[in-house]
């Protein structure tokens, strides 16, 4: 039993960071339409800014901060400077982005190498509650996300940001003919996403050793949380990342670890298929028009 | 609305003349077999083993890139899933011999037949789900194989992979000798250029394309779209299953690796870099990517970057692929040489399959 | 003569009632013209006689074969075309490939009556477009575009076309032009039935009107008749001044 509520934890923290992929793969994705494959390597960048600025000399925290607003940044600015070319046409951001994450991975192995990079624990140590040991960060990492999961939940569905937001995202020319700056809101909502990817990149690290092929890895993971639960659904999000989190966390304990991340993906095809709205109801299906 | 988006995607600029173009002007025959005697006649500039190699590779994944132009260049669906099916056709091949003692040649059907079923079934989830969502879901198919493949056990050799035997002979010509292991990929590599010559320009091309250019009217007018979209998929499957076959027996070793959704990707990238609507794009493609920086001994970090650049470059630039955009820089050339609109028709015929 | 025979024909969309019961008898003899306000279900029945919904309840019957519920591709090739509301057309393909591919997909008539295509150029000569025969067809003014809608529907030898305001966009003359083309067609056997909002053009069409309102058939008739129903002036073409 105690072996289960820690398993269960640490699945927590694994699937924290899944859910926030998940989050900036629904909000973009969802929300306006730009499909980005190299959405992982923003995960990437934020673990790999988190090693470099360490390196320097930085605590953690610092490190954090500063490499998710870097993180932030380039998302702007490929959003600016390639993806909002691409709206009217999202296959060609697709394949657009499937270079991008070739060149961005690349790029960080030439000037760093592949190897796997590390940094040393920010937060050494476990909290006992009776029998249970609670590894400190792996802790900080969900009241992270769950901190920035309520924030942007709360913006999206109950701000006067957020409404213009669904609205825009209903009915571009009516939208923009009331007003309201879609492009504008596209371009926050991608630095956001992109953002937040780095945030997990960046705790990421803080967890396990990271190599430049992290972002492959969370991708597919982020993509298939977040059609599984909804384009567009924040809160399904939540929840579907956390029954994968657990599925992923305790079959590593229990069952047969190989097999891991055939479970999300089997189920995100049968979802795909069978039901493309996402099991919670997104704003936008993946359905042929 | 989407389908006009879709329509609008990743189309070659329109030329205002056409020329009808049921057979290539002499012009493009000529390149063509400048293209073919040069390539034939390859090993006899000793280009060294190395290099020998590596257009092996380069010509099998040629195959199946002339595969893929069926359904992504005509149906214009894009599938991340073809490393998965030339991996159903190299297992195949590698498990049918190691259990039955089967050789290259019986095994291609089998590999073949696997590898068109398996398509077939990759392909049945873009009846209901469309563009990028699609894509998604064959990268993950992929990936699912060679999670299966690494999990095999003793069946599919693990993570460590199968062996194969020689190849053997054929026709008293000794395949096992580089040289003539290439002549025959090459033959294949044609061979497969050829197919997909005339599937585009047959009236099966057309009902592709008119299913990629607007697939409701298309059905308004009495075209199985369902029906054509899996088989263009299942077709696609057989030059994958070929091409799987042919690796397997060249490389004598296969592992899971080789056909991940990573590899996938690569070949999207080299039949989009080369232009999956143009003739002589696949190759090119996969010259580029696979030929040149290895044989120019580029750093392979280096040139990774370089055609993720290329791609991005060739999406937002230069649709059609870069077989396309040197077609119509040729044409552009030849107007302002010539003062007047150049006879369209014989850089068209050669550079295009549509 | 091909007959196509509606009969309670339903179609709702979640809470929505698009056709609320449709009865509706189309001869390939004569020229049926389908009028109503916007939102009245004109362009639903067309979808949903066509293949493109599923109808909900009712019955559709072409030449005596129960085609309702048959995927769209199917019913094209039974003979029964149709043009969509928006130009449509195979962008990126010239206009000899657009009309080539509907002939090659086309119906064989039992009848052997009706325009037999023995080229793709004896197609677009029809709609008088032979000139652009190599042009992309999404260069093509859009005058141009619809007269290829037609012909593309044409292409598949039909023995009744349904049309679906062929000439929404189009200027007084283009109009006009499109009003010669049906009749040709129409002389050549190919029954026509046209959904427009042109009551002028419609007049001069066509022979027998229908008056939806509401997903609702509420006139059936002679043209003349049809125009003079007070039920169908209050509802659509509003009092003489």
């Amino acid at each position: 039993m105690v072996t289960f509520l820690q398993e269960l934890v640490n699945s927590l923290s694994i699937a924290s960071v899944i859910i926030l992929m998940g989050i900036g793969v629904t909000l973009i994705f969802g929300l306006t339409g730009i499909i980005n494959f190299a959405h992982g390597e923003f995960l990437m960048l934020g673990a790999i800014g988190v090693w470099v600025l360490m390196g320097y000399g930085l605590g953690y925290i610092p490190a954090l901060l500063i490499a998710v607003a870097i993180v932030g940044l380039i998302g702007f600015l490929l959003e600016r400077g390639l993806f909002q070319f691409t709206l009217l046409r999202p296959n060609n951001g697709f394949m657009a982005s499937l270079g991008l994450s070739i060149v961005i991975q690349h790029v960080v192995i030439r000037i760093w190498n592949s190897f796997s990079k590390s940094i040393p624990e920010p937060l050494p140590g476990v909290w006992q509650i009776g029998e249970i040991t609670f590894i400190k960060m792996r802790v900080v990492v969900v009241a992270v996300t769950a901190l920035v999961v309520a924030v942007t939940f709360f913006t999206i569905s109950r701000s006067r940001y957020g409404l213009a937001l669904r609205a825009s995202l209903a009915d571009r020319e009516t939208a923009a003919l009331m007003g309201i700056p879609i492009r504008r809101y596209i371009t926050v909502i991608f630095a956001y996403g992109s953002a937040i990817a780095g945030l997990g990149g960046a705790l990421t690290i803080a967890l396990f050793p990271v190599t430049p092929f992290v972002g492959s890895e969370m991708i597919m993971l982020g993509f298939a949380v977040a059609l599984i639960a909804g384009l567009g659904n924040v809160a399904g999000v939540v929840g579907a990342g956390l029954i994968l989190g657990l599925v992923n966390g305790l079959s590593g304990a229990y069952g047969t670890p190989e097999w891991t991340n055939a479970y999300t993906f089997g189920l995100m095809i049968v979802i795909l298929i069978f039901r493309p709205q996402g099991l919670f109801g997104g704003t936008m299906g993946p359905t042929i028009e | 609305m989407a389908q006009m988006a879709a329509i609008a995607e990743a189309r070659p600029p329109a030329s205002r003349q056409r020329k009808n173009r049921a057979l290539p002007s002499s012009a493009a025959l000529i390149a063509t077999a400048i293209l073919v005697v040069g390539v034939f006649a390859f090993p006899w500039f000793n280009p060294g083993y190395r290099a020998l190699s590596f257009a092996v590779t380069t010509g099998v994944t040629a195959i199946v890139l002339y595969g893929m132009a069926i359904p992504f260049g005509q149906a214009g669906i894009m599938s991340l899933g073809y490393a998965g099916l030339m991996g159903f056709g190299a297992y195949t091949a590698a498990i049918l011999s190691r259990d039955f003692g089967m050789n290259m040649w019986v095994a291609m059907p089998f590999s073949v037949l696997v590898a068109v079923l398996c398509a077939g079934l990759f392909g049945l989830p873009s009846l209901r789900i469309s563009g990028h969502h699609f894509a998604i879901t064959t990268y993950v198919m992929c990936e699912l194989l060679r999670i299966a493949l690494i999990n095999g056990g003793k069946f599919t050799g693990a993570a460590t992979g199968l062996d194969l035997p020689p190849m053997g002979m054929l026709l008293g010509v000794k395949l096992d000798k580089l040289g003539n292991a290439y002549e025959l990929v090459a033959a294949f590599m044609f061979l497969s250029m050829l197919t997909a010559y005339c599937v585009a320009n047959s009236r099966y091309g057309r009902t592709l394309r008119s299913i990629r250019e607007n697939e409701q009217l298309a059905r308004a007018i009495g075209v199985n779209a369902n029906l054509h979209k899996v088989g263009a998929f299942m077709l696609s499957g057989l030059f994958a299953g070929v091409g799987g076959d042919l690796q397997a027996y060249n490389f004598r070793h296969i592992s899971p690796d080789l056909y991940g959704g990573a590899t996938s990707l690569y070949f999207a990238l080299m039949v989009m870099l080369g232009g999956p609507r143009t003739i002589f794009g696949p190759l090119a493609g996969a010259i580029i990517v696979t030929f040149l920086p290895e044989v120019m001994r580029i750093d392979p970090v280096d040139s990774r970057i370089a055609y993720g650049l290329a791609l991005i470059a060739v999406v937002m630039l230069l649709p059609g692929g870069v077989i396309a955009a040197a077609g119509r820089a040729y044409r552009w050339a030849a107007r302002a040489l010539h003062g007047a609109p150049a006879n369209s028709g014989s850089a068209d015929a050669g550079a295009s399959l549509t | 003569m091909a007959t196509l025979e509606i009969r309670a024909l339903r179609k709702t969309f979640g809470g929505v009632v698009a056709l609320a019961g449709v009865d509706l008898t189309v001869h390939s003899e004569e020229i049926l013209g389908v009028i109503g306000p916007n939102g009245s279900g004109k362009t639903t029945l067309f979808n949903t006689v066509c293949g493109v919904y599923r109808p909900t309840s009712g019955t559709v019957h072409w030449n005596g074969v129960d085609i309702a519920g048959k995927p769209a591709y199917a019913i094209g090739r039974l003979g029964l075309a149709r043009t969509f509301q928006q130009a449509m057309s195979f962008p990126a393909l010239t206009l000899r490939e657009n009309v080539q591919i509907a002939i090659e997909h086309g119906s064989r008539r039992a009848d052997g009556a009706g325009p037999q295509w023995s080229s793709p150029e004896e197609l677009l000569q029809f709609v008088g477009l032979e000139a652009f025969a190599n042009e992309i067809a999404n260069t093509m003014p859009f005058g141009n575009l619809r007269r290829l809608g037609v012909a593309v529907a044409l292409g598949g030898r039909p023995s009744q076309l349904l049309l679906d305001e062929p000439a929404a966009g189009l200027n007084e003359g283009e109009s006009v032009q499109l009003i010669h083309l049906l009749r040709r067609a129409h002389q050549l056997g190919v029954g026509i039935c046209i959904i427009d909002h042109h009551v002028g053009l419609m007049a001069e069409l066509c022979a027998r009107l229908a008056v939806l309102h509401f997903g609702n058939k509420i006139a059936d008739g002679p043209t003349e008749a049809v125009l003079n129903d007070p039920k169908v002036i209050e509802v659509y073409l509003g009092e003489e001044q």
